[in-house]
């Protein structure tokens, strides 16, 4: 976890930041992270965790119970949003119905008393740059949903802020627009480069657009770190199965160990996996016990492409299958494990699997992870 | 089919009944007010005059001698007057009431202090007293205040027993509003006055126009306060003044009927104005 040292940094601060709202509800438990300058870190996290009202604090919207938040080397906990200079992007866009789309983009450099003719020479330039120029005469009723969205870019950044926020910007929008505004959030961001703070539920726009993701989960930060990171070391199940499309297989699993030849076994049902021996030091504590198994969907493979393929097949039964076109989905019954729940395994579109027929199935047991069954870290 | 159609005629049939129960009154007076006296007593009825006159439109608005004759009290002007005081009254009272409601709607519906939904249900639970359990109060109090026949005493008496409603209506349309927009423009660099007078007003402006619509016509139409708490033309408004336009003995039914026409006037052009914004309130879209 990131451990910030306050005022050193032109990016955003929280330190212990918390928010209780009235009837004792907890929204956020003390969370601290950094937004790096020119960084763009996401925030992700199922509904309700508390990554709104974080960035709602962060702006200034919702008052924060305890803790500090700096932006630019600045204290702004208990400053108004009008004097932090931060730029907000909704996720309804949060246009102003009676401006036309020049009005929408300089209101703020208005307000802030700017001269007219610079407010028309920055707002034209912003429009130039998301291809807004022939709509700036138009109301936001008028315009499509991805017009709107760009017009509210447009808005955040004519004023320069110190930072941005973002609050689930694309989800308003169809998967097409979504993709491309996607690419052009990153495009535009690495361009102004300042710290922005973007927060989804989608963890496929979590791992494509952030430098670093931070996953929260009832309030409490779960983990932070590059998107790769998160994918290859998750620090608990919750991460695990979070993170990746589909997430992890997770499945109780016991550990044998076979003093004869010095192996170590991860036994599903009928099967059993050879524990690769880097990873024995921190399962010791649990030999002869359960541990929680993970299992990423695309760490299985057919097993005939497998040596020594003994210990590295799962012996399930196919119970049902679904084509993406570009690969398969297989949802497997792993035998002798009564009411297993299914194992998701994602296979090459050109592998022969049929529903309700037993399959043997390879696993990649470098790629193989290990939950404390109590509290559900990772072991290693 | 031949169901539906019956159903078609009974709809039209229901339609046109609730027309001429609406219309007939109206256009009764606009007819009598262009007639003689003799024309509206003759036997057997007519229902159009015999001969057309505006001599009952003179009479209001001079208030000639004639009128006198007629046996009705209509002094030089006194009509006049009553208009410009229904139409200060009202003006003056809907500003009013608009500038409270809508700040104090907005401040309900958006801030957040302590103790306000019970302040907010006191206020709004005031607007189901019914006003004539207060009239006698109300008289000592504006007599007290020296307020008693002054334009100004209405008007307070108006803002205070309208203003709940109209903060209730406020309220709920602002609670409906989306609040990203405001926050935008905190975010933008303004106050939360600012906020409100460059966000929330524009967009509220629809319902602002149907409400001031609402107030017009209700305001104006006011008799039962002002007939307690006026006594001379100094703020009798024009719904007081008609009547008295009733004689003991005789009354000119074509000066009444003048009066009536006239005084419909304002609040039917306001209502035709602002028609779109009601429509708009009442189906909730606005």
């Amino acid at each position: 976890m990131d451990r910030p040292n306050a005022a050193s940094t032109n990016g955003i601060v929280l330190e212990r930041v918390r928010k209780e709202f009235p009837g004792g509800i907890v929204a956020v438990r003390d969370i601290s992270l950094e937004v790096h300058p020119s960084e763009l870190l996401v925030l992700v996290g199922p509904s309700g965790c508390g990554k709104t009202t974080t960035l709602r604090m962060i702006a200034g919207l919702e008052a924060v119970t305890a803790g500090e938040i700096r932006i630019a080397g600045r204290l702004v906990t208990n400053l108004p949003p009008r004097h932090r200079n931060v730029a907000m992007i909704f996720q309804n866009y949060a246009l102003y119905a009676h401006m036309n789309v020049r009005a929408n983009m300089g209101f703020g450099l208005k307000m802030a008393g700017m001269p007219k003719r610079e407010i028309r020479a920055r707002v034209d330039q912003a429009a130039g740059i998301l291809g807004l120029t022939d709509l700036l005469d138009r109301k936001p009723r008028q315009l499509s949903g991805g017009q709107r969205q760009r017009v509210a870019m447009g808005r955040a950044i004519v004023r320069e802020p110190t930072a941005f926020l973002m609050d689930e910007p694309l989800s308003n929008l169809d998967a097409k627009l979504r993709l491309e505004m996607r690419a052009e959030i990153a495009t535009i961001h690495r361009r102004i480069g300042a710290p922005t703070l973007y927060v989804t539920h989608d963890q496929t726009e979590a791992m494509t657009m952030g430098d670093r993701v931070a996953i929260l989960r009832d309030g409490a930060l779960e983990q932070i770190g590059t998107p790769l990171e998160l994918y290859e070391q998750p620090a608990n199940v919750f991460v695990a199965e979070f993170i990746g499309s589909p997430g992890m297989n997770l499945l109780p699993a016991k550990l044998d160990i076979d003093t004869f030849d010095d192996a170590w076994y991860a036994r599903l049902g009928d099967s059993r996996l050879l524990i690769p021996p880097k990873a024995r030091a921190a399962l010791r504590p649990f030999a002869g016990h359960s541990v929680v198994l993970g299992l990423r969907p695309e760490d299985f493979m057919p097993s005939e492409h497998l040596r020594d393929s003994q210990s590295r097949i799962i012996q399930a039964t196919v119970t049902r299958t679904e084509s993406l076109g570009s690969e398969s989905l297989a949802y497997l019954s792993i035998n002798g494990i009564a009411n297993s729940q299914p194992l998701l395994a994602r296979l090459d579109r050109r592998t022969t699997i049929q529903k309700d027929t037993p399959i043997l199935i390879g696993v990649d047991i470098d790629r193989l992870y290990f939950f404390d069954p109590t509290n559900g870290t990772t072991l290693k | 089919m031949t169901r539906f159609r019956a159903a078609r005629f009974v709809r039209t049939v229901a339609i046109a009944a609730i027309i001429l129960w609406s219309l007939a009154p109206i256009a009764l007076g606009v007819v009598t007010s262009v007639s003689t006296q003799a024309d509206v007593r003759a036997i057997p009825l007519h229902w159009l005059p015999d001969h057309v006159t505006m001599d009952p439109y003179r009479g209001l608005l001079g208030g000639t001698a004639d009128i006198r004759a007629g046996g009705t009290v209509s002094e030089t002007g006194a009509f006049a007057q009553a208009m410009w005081n229904s139409a200060s009254i009202t003006l003056i009272s809907t500003l009013a009431i608009l500038c409270v409601a809508i700040s104090a709607g907005y401040a309900f519906a958006r801030l957040r202090f302590p103790g306000r939904n019970v302040l907010f249900w006191v206020v709004v639970a005031t607007a189901i007293i019914p006003v004539f359990t207060l009239v006698i109060a109300l008289f000592q109090l504006l007599a007290e205040a020296g307020l008693i026949d002054r334009k100004l005493g209405l008007v307070l008496v108006f803002v205070s027993t309208s203003t709940p409603l109209a903060m209730w209506l406020v309220h709920n349309h602002v609670k409906e509003l989306p609040t990203e927009p405001e926050e935008a423009a905190l975010l933008d660099g303004c106050t939360r006055w600012q906020a409100f007078w460059h966000v929330v007003l524009p967009q509220m402006r629809s319902s602002i126009a149907a409400l001031s619509a609402i107030l017009v016509l209700s305001v104006w139409g006011e008799f039962l306060i002002p007939l307690l708490l006026t006594s001379t033309s100094a703020s009798k408004p024009v719904a007081v003044l008609i009547p008295e336009y009733v004689g003991k003995y005789t009354t000119n039914y074509p000066l009444l009927a003048a009066a009536g026409v006239l005084a419909l006037l304002p609040p039917a052009v306001v209502a035709l104005v602002l028609n779109r914004h009601i429509r708009g309130m009442l189906s909730g879209s606005s």
